[in-house]
C-alpha cells in the first residue's frame, strides 16, 4: 500500500513538472493548444495524486494529514484541485505559471520530510479534527491561487506601466480576468476559512484547550481571516478594484505561508503534529 | 506544360502604378478570357488587390505567355509594355507556384500576415472559374492554396498579433479589462485615428462611445460617424468619470487632461481602472497619469512601440510559414509531374500489367496439370489480350500529347484508372506502390469462381490457342 502511494505520488510529480514545462513553453511560444494539453497532464497528474493519497490513508489507517510529509501533499493536492475547477469556470490559463511552480515546490519539501505513516495520537482522533484539516486544506488551495493570480496581477501592471507590453500580451490574462480571478478564489476559500477555524475553536474548547486564544497561530489565522473579509467586502462594495485587491490577495498569501512555514513548526503551542 | 505569374505588386511598383493596372471584377474576368481566346494559355486567372495585380497563366510556353499577359496589362492600363516592364515580374514553373502560395498566406504582403488576402485570391479563383478560365489544372491549384492560407494561419503564430497602431491600442485595452461588456469609450478630439479606433473598439463589443471636441460640431459629426452620442467640451471631467477607455487627438498645444483631473475623476468612478491613449503631438495627455493608481497611459510612440514587437513576431513566425509553402510545393509538384502523358502511359501499363500477373498468380495452383509450354501460351495470351486493350487509349494519348488539352485526357485516364497521382515520375513509375493496391482491389472485387469452373475455363481458353 505505501509503496503504491509513493509509486502513484512520484507519477503525478513527474506529471506535474511535465505540465509546467508545457506551461512554460507555452509562455515563450504562444500557443494555446500547448495550454490544453497542459490541463490534461495535470488532471492526469491529478488522478494519480488522489490515488497515492488514498493509498497512504489505507496504508496508514486513518486521513493522511499527520505530519509534515502528509499535510504538504494534501495542500498541493487541494491547489491543483481548486486550480482546475477555478480554471473550468474562468478558463484563465496562465495561472498555471504561477500554480505549478508552488505544487513542485510543495512536492520537494514533502518528499524531504517523508516519513512512513503513524497512527494517529488520541487527540487527533476525533472527526471534527478531520472536519478542521480537510476544510481549511480546501481553503488553503483557493487562497494560494487568489494570491498567484495577484502576483501575476501585480507582475502584468508593473509591465504594463513599463511599457513592457510585449510579454503581457498574448501570454497573461487580462487584468480584469485576473482580478474576477482573485475575487472568485477568495469567495470559494473564505466560508472554508471560516468553517475551518470555527470547527478548530469548536474542537478547542470542547477539550478545553488552554489559552488557545493567544496562540500565535491562531492569532495569525484571525489576521489572515480579518484580511480577506475586507477583501471581498471593498471588492463587494466595487470600489476596491485593481491593484488594491492584488495587493490583499498577497499580503493574505504571505500570512498563510508565515503560519505554515513559520508558525506551525516554531511557534505555534498546539499545532505542531500538524506540520 | 508550366505555371506562370506575372505582375506588379507593391515591391515593384508605386500606388499610381497600381492604380493604372487595378482590375474590377468584369475586368479580371476579360483580361483572363483574352488570355485564353489568344492561346497563350489554357487556363488563367487574375488577381487584382489594391497591392498587386497578377495574371496566372497554365501554358506550354512560358515566354508566349508572358509576353501576353504584359500585353493584355498594358493595354488594360492604357500605357506601353515598355512602361510597364521596369515594375514586372514573372515566375514560371516551380518558382510562379511558390508565389501563389506566398501570395495566399499572405508572406508577400505589404503588412505580413494580414487576413485579406486569402479571401481575395478565393473571389478572384470562384471568378475564373465560374467563367470558365480554369481546368484540373488551376482547379486543384488554386483550392491547394487557398488551403496553404489556411494552413499557414493555423499552424503559425502569423496573424495574431496587431500590427497597426489603432488595433494595438485595442489589444492594449483588452489586456486591461479583459472582455469589453458594458464599457464606455470618450474620445476627445476628432482625428483619423481616433476614429479609426473607435471602429476597432466597436468591433470589440464597446457599445457606448462619448464624442467630445473644442467645436461641438464636429463632435457632431465624427460622434454621427461611428455612432456615438456627442457631448460638450466643457464638462470634460464628468465625462471622464464615466468613461473607461479615452483617446486624445486634439491639436491643443498643452496637456488636456492632467493628473489632478484624471484623481478626481478616478474618485468618482470609485478606482476603476481607465485606460488612457495619446494619439496626439504634442501630446494631450498629462505623462503623470500612468502613476495613478488604475490609470494606464499609452502614447503614440509606445503604441508604436507595441507595433514594431509584434512586426518582429510575425516576420519570426513568417520562417515557419515558408517552411510550410516549400512543404506544400512538393506535394502538389508531384501531382502536376503526374499530368504528362509518358509516365502516365507507364502507370497505366504497369497497372493493368500486375493485375494480370495477380490474376495468374491467383490461378497458379490450379493449372498444375499444364506442361511449361502451355503456360507460356497461358502468359501470352494474356499479355496480348492486355496490350490490345491498351493499344488504342496508348495511341490516342500519344496523339493528344502535343495538344493543349492534353493534360485533361491524362487527368481523365488518372481517374478512371484510379492511378496516383503522387510518385509517379518517369523513372519512379515501376515503384509505384499504389498499382499493387489497384491490382489487390480488382481481385478483391471480382466474385470468388466455383474452383472448378475457373480451371475449366483456362484450360480450355489455353488448349483453344493451342
Amino acid at each position: 500500500m505505501e509503496h503504491a502511494s509513493v509509486i502513484f505520488l512520484w507519477i503525478a510529480y513527474l506529471l506535474y513538472a511535465g505540465t509546467f514545462a508545457v506551461f512554460v513553453v507555452q509562455f515563450l511560444t504562444k500557443s494555446p493548444t500547448l495550454t490544453r494539453v497542459g490541463l490534461v497532464v495535470a488532471a492526469v497528474g491529478l488522478v494519480f495524486q488522489t490515488l497515492a493519497i488514498i493509498f497512504r490513508g489505507f496504508s496508514a489507517g486513518h486521513v493522511p494529514f499527520v505530519g509534515a510529509y502528509e499535510s504538504l501533499v494534501m495542500v498541493a493536492w487541494s491547489i491543483v484541485l481548486v486550480w482546475h475547477v477555478l480554471e473550468s469556470f474562468t478558463r484563465m490559463r496562465a495561472v498555471g505559471l504561477y500554480v505549478l511552480p508552488v505544487v513542485l515546490i510543495l512536492l520537494t519539501v514533502a518528499w524531504v520530510e517523508y516519513k512512513p505513516p503513524v497512527q494517529l495520537v488520541p487527540a487527533l482522533r476525533s472527526d471534527i479534527v478531520i472536519l478542521h484539516v480537510i476544510v481549511l486544506l480546501i481553503a488553503i488551495g483557493c487562497l494560494y491561487v487568489a494570491g498567484g493570480a495577484g502576483i501575476i496581477y501585480l507582475i502584468e501592471e508593473a509591465l504594463l506601466r513599463r511599457r513592457m507590453a510585449g510579454g503581457v500580451l498574448g501570454r497573461l490574462p487580462s487584468l480584469g480576468s485576473l482580478e474576477k480571478l482573485i475575487y472568485h478564489a477568495t469567495l470559494l476559500g473564505l466560508p472554508f476559512l471560516t468553517a475551518g477555524m470555527l470547527a478548530g475553536i469548536i474542537r478547542a474548547e470542547t477539550f478545553n484547550v488552554p489559552h488557545w486564544w493567544v496562540d500565535p497561530m491562531v492569532l495569525l489565522a484571525l489576521f489572515a481571516w480579518a484580511l480577506y473579509a475586507v477583501l471581498l467586502w471593498g471588492r463587494m462594495r466595487a470600489d476596491w478594484v485593481g491593484s488594491r485587491i492584488a495587493w490583499l490577495a498577497l499580503t493574505g498569501l504571505v500570512v498563510l505561508l508565515v503560519i505554515r512555514f513559520a508558525a506551525v513548526p516554531y511557534l505555534s503551542g498546539f499545532h505542531t503534529y500538524g506540520g | 506544360m508550366l505555371v506562370v505569374v506575372t505582375g506588379i505588386s507593391h515591391k515593384t511598383a508605386p500606388l499610381e502604378l497600381r492604380e493604372r493596372l487595378a482590375l474590377d471584377e468584369d475586368g479580371s474576368l476579360r483580361v483572363a478570357q483574352e488570355l485564353l481566346d489568344g492561346g497563350a494559355a489554357c487556363e488563367a486567372v487574375a488577381l487584382s488587390t489594391c497591392n498587386r495585380t497578377e495574371l496566372y497563366m497554365y501554358g506550354r510556353d512560358s515566354l508566349a505567355a508572358r509576353q501576353a499577359a504584359v500585353e493584355r496589362l498594358a493595354q488594360h492600363a492604357g500605357a506601353a509594355v515598355g512602361e510597364l516592364e521596369p515594375s514586372l515580374y514573372s515566375y514560371s514553373g516551380d518558382a510562379a507556384i511558390a508565389h501563389l502560395f506566398r501570395v495566399t498566406s499572405s508572406l508577400d504582403s505589404m503588412v505580413v500576415g494580414e487576413a485579406q488576402i486569402v479571401a481575395q485570391m478565393k473571389a478572384a479563383y470562384q471568378q475564373a472559374c465560374e467563367g470558365g478560365c480554369t481546368s484540373v489544372v488551376f482547379n486543384r491549384l488554386f483550392r491547394h492554396a487557398l488551403e496553404v492560407g489556411k494552413r499557414v494561419r493555423t499552424e503559425t503564430a502569423i496573424g495574431e498579433r496587431p500590427v497597426s497602431v489603432s488595433s494595438a491600442a485595442v489589444e492594449l485595452a483588452l489586456q486591461v479589462f479583459g472582455k469589453f461588456k458594458d464599457h464606455t469609450v470618450l474620445i476627445v478630439g476628432a482625428g483619423e485615428t481616433s476614429e479609426l479606433t473607435a471602429t476597432h473598439l466597436k468591433a470589440h463589443g464597446i457599445e457606448k462611445i462619448l464624442v467630445t471636441n473644442r467645436t461641438f460640431g464636429a463632435a457632431e459629426e465624427l460622434a454621427r460617424r461611428v455612432g456615438g452620442r456627442a457631448v460638450p467640451f466643457e464638462d470634460l471631467e464628468g465625462h471622464l468619470a464615466a468613461a473607461d477607455i479615452v483617446i486624445s487627438s486634439t491639436a491643443a498645444p498643452h496637456y488636456v487632461i492632467t493628473r489632478e483631473r484624471v484623481e478626481r475623476s478616478l474618485r468618482h468612478r470609485r478606482h476603476r481602472p481607465i485606460f488612457f491613449i495619446d494619439i496626439a503631438v504634442p501630446r494631450d495627455l498629462d505623462p503623470e497619469i500612468n502613476r495613478v493608481r488604475n490609470a494606464y497611459l499609452y502614447d503614440i510612440d509606445d503604441l508604436q512601440h507595441v507595433v514594431e514587437q509584434n512586426r518582429g513576431e510575425r516576420e519570426k513566425e513568417a520562417h515557419h510559414a515558408e517552411r510550410i509553402v516549400e512543404e506544400e510545393l512538393r506535394s502538389v509538384n508531384d501531382w502536376l509531374r503526374s499530368l504528362e502523358v509518358v509516365p502516365t502511359i507507364a502507370t497505366l501499363r504497369d497497372t493493368v500489367e500486375q493485375i494480370r500477373r495477380a490474376e495468374l498468380e491467383r490461378l497458379g495452383g490450379k493449372l498444375g496439370d499444364l506442361t511449361d509450354e502451355q503456360r507460356a501460351q497461358v502468359d501470352m495470351l494474356t499479355a496480348s489480350i492486355v496490350n490490345k486493350i491498351l493499344h488504342m487509349p496508348t495511341v490516342k494519348m500519344k496523339e493528344v500529347a502535343g495538344s493543349e488539352e492534353c493534360y485533361v485526357y491524362v487527368d481523365a485516364v488518372r481517374t478512371l484508372f484510379d492511378l496516383s497521382g503522387n510518385g509517379a515520375a518517369p523513372d519512379g513509375a515501376a515503384d509505384d506502390p499504389v498499382p499493387d493496391a489497384a491490382a489487390d482491389d480488382h481481385a478483391a472485387a471480382d466474385p470468388p469462381d466455383p474452383p472448378g469452373a475457373t480451371v475449366h475455363h483456362l484450360r480450355g481458353t489455353g488448349t483453344d490457342n493451342a
